[in-house]
């Protein structure tokens, strides 16, 4: 079997789980449609007053719900890496383990495939966004969806490296929803780096500098509102660099992880 | 004489301080059906999963067709096809979707991939199962789907675990019958199983392991043969053997002593029995069942390793 083809029906396993999803992803749409519609204007309100002169001139309402659209991105690749813990649990590693497939080849499928589902699953959320936000250009719209597949392929490769290691469900569950929680607070998802700044907490103001969700909502927001990047820490060039190292940096360790070291067993 | 297909060679498994497989050593011939032997726990799964790379050793090599598994795994698996003991699915998969998936994996186009997946599936009678989801499948229905995966492969060996584990009877004798043309296609078969009523009727060769180790390798007839003498007597009774008895009964042969039963190795047992059974009367021993049989692979794992092949 030729390289791509592998790589394609290794991610075509990830995929067809997403087939039968379907209640599940339309559940999410629902509940997204209602926090964007609903829930952000009702923040927005609250607090744009004070925060606009942060935002580089960009409605808060806005600048919010592109950064609830990451969020949802970040949440939606993590839950892929819960899928492949579930299948560890049911012993689908060690089937996956035993086909004839090069061992760095099916550790980028599955960081692929599990990539391409989370598209796939935030794309009508992301619609929804840009329909709220008057965004037709389908440019902005095809460089959104590369930089959320990127970004998503690194969280993807980063959750596998920690199922993969702590080979426990409730380990998993705790390691993750530490680092989930941390990772999401610590950016600038819900908050312009400005405000972050002003807070005068410097270690929450470097890490959501270095946080990689804070680069994906920003470059998302420089990508919409070009004029965003007056306070954004990096140009838009710098972000997508950094999402990139960040992304392909993981996915090599996860390849290592699986040619090097990952065997069945050892797991419960 | 047939090539080696499998070569086992000083392999040790360790989970931990835990030993699995300890040293063991053994060929497997191309196109013959051998069969691992031996109860749960016993090392049989964790040496198949080692042959399919999904393990590595501690210590030792497993060569397939002369790859070895640690330093040229992909190779092993090109070789290598698997039917897992526990049926490999969470329960929102169906089965054809699974094996559809199997089958492209294994090298087949879309249109070749779903002809040979309905061949194999109604083969097995699979067919009408096709698009429940995986919790609605008996263990039966869901052991046949791993099988399925090997069968859809065509593997040039094919390690089965366990295949007929929480099959009907009647399906069992099916799959015998499918395992064996699978061979006679040119496959070279592994089955692990801790059924003797199985390893008698499929495997041409047969490995008893215990505890990690190999205890003993051969046909059946060569198995069977390795009990010193001939014949098995089975006695049950009430209450308990005077321990004086013990050394009496052990004259005649090989004693197996489990709460109310005992098994003795003898040579010309129908002559032996009515000596054994007056002996017990004459101690107040109140004999309940007597039997006289030649040894099975049963007899033959007792007799080696003082346990039984099943919990009873």
């Amino acid at each position: 079997m030729g390289l791509l083809r592998t790589l394609l029906v290794v991610a075509l396993w990830d995929l067809m789980k997403l087939k039968n999803q379907k209640v599940f992803i339309a559940m999410r749409f629902a509940w997204f449609t209602i926090q964007i519609l609903v829930f952000a204007r009702a923040v927005s309100y609250i607090v744009s007053q004070v925060v606009l002169q942060y935002t580089g001139g960009v409605e808060y309402y806005y600048f919010y719900i592109l950064g609830v659209y990451t969020t949802l991105l970040y949440s939606a690749s993590i839950a892929r890496g819960y899928m492949i813990a579930d299948e560890f649990d049911d012993g689908i590693v060690e089937y996956h383990l035993s086909l004839p497939i090069r061992r760095n080849l099916l550790a980028v499928g599955r960081v692929l495939g599990s990539s391409v589902s989370t598209i796939i699953f935030t794309i009508p959320m992301m619609l929804v966004v840009y329909y709220v936000l008057g965004v037709c250009n389908l440019a902005i719209v095809m460089v959104s969806l590369l930089s959320a597949f990127v970004f998503s392929m690194g969280i993807v490769s980063f959750v596998i490296l920690i199922v993969f290691s702590m080979k426990s469900t409730d380990l998993t569950d705790i390691v993750v929803g530490a680092i989930d929680s941390l990772l999401v607070r610590l950016s600038t998802v819900f908050y312009p780096l400005p405000v972050i700044a002003a807070s005068g907490i410097a270690p929450y103001y470097v890490a959501a500098v270095l946080n990689p969700i804070s680069h994906a909502s920003d470059f998302l927001r420089i990508l919409v509102f070009p004029e965003y990047h007056l306070i954004a820490p990096y140009g838009p060039v710098a972000l997508i660099l950094y999402i990139a190292g960040f992304s392909m940096g993981l996915l090599i360790l996860a390849i290592e992880y699986y040619e090097k070291r990952l065997e069945a067993g050892g797991w419960r | 004489m047939k090539g080696k297909a499998i070569e086992i060679v000083g392999f040790t498994k360790k989970f931990g301080d835990f030993t699995a497989v300890d040293n063991l050593s053994l060929d497997i011939y191309e196109n013959e059906i051998f069969g691992l032997l031996g109860p749960n726990g016993s090392g049989k799964t964790t040496t198949l999963l080692t042959i399919a790379t999904v393990y590595k050793p501690t210590s030792g090599d497993i060569y397939v067709f002369g790859h070895s598994a640690s330093r040229e795994d992909y190779e092993v698996r090109k070789l290598v096809g698997i039917a897992f003991q526990e049926p490999k699915a969470m329960w929102i998969d169906k089965p054809i979707d699974l094996l559809n998936w199997h089958a492209r994996v294994v090298g087949y186009s879309g249109d070749e991939a779903k002809r040979v997946v309905r061949e194999v599936m109604e083969l097995l009678g699979l067919w009408e199962h096709r698009n429940k989801y995986f919790y609605q499948l008996s263990g039966g229905t869901r052991k046949k789907v791993e099988l399925a995966k090997v069968l859809i492969q065509k593997p040039r060996v094919a390690i089965l675990d366990e295949p007929t584990a929480q099959v009907d009877v009647l399906s069992k004798h099916a799959l015998w019958d499918v395992i064996k043309k699978l061979r006679e296609e040119g496959t070279t078969v592994l089955i692990a199983t801790n059924d003797m009523f199985e390893a008698e009727r499929v495997c041409e060769r047969i490995a008893i392991i215990y505890k990690g180790r190999l205890r003993a390798l051969g046909t059946i007839e060569e198995l069977k043969d390795s009990i010193p003498r001939g014949d098995v007597i089975e006695i049950q009774f009430d209450g308990l053997l005077p321990e004086s008895l013990r050394s009496e009964l052990e004259a005649y042969g090989r004693l197996e002593l489990r709460s109310n039963a005992l098994t003795i190795y003898v040579e010309k047992g129908e002559e032996k029995v009515i000596d054994i059974v007056d002996l017990l009367k004459g101690r107040g021993v109140r004999v309940k069942k007597i039997m006289v049989k030649e040894p099975s692979l049963d007899d033959v794992f007792t007799y080696l390793t003082g346990a039984k092949l099943r919990e009873e």
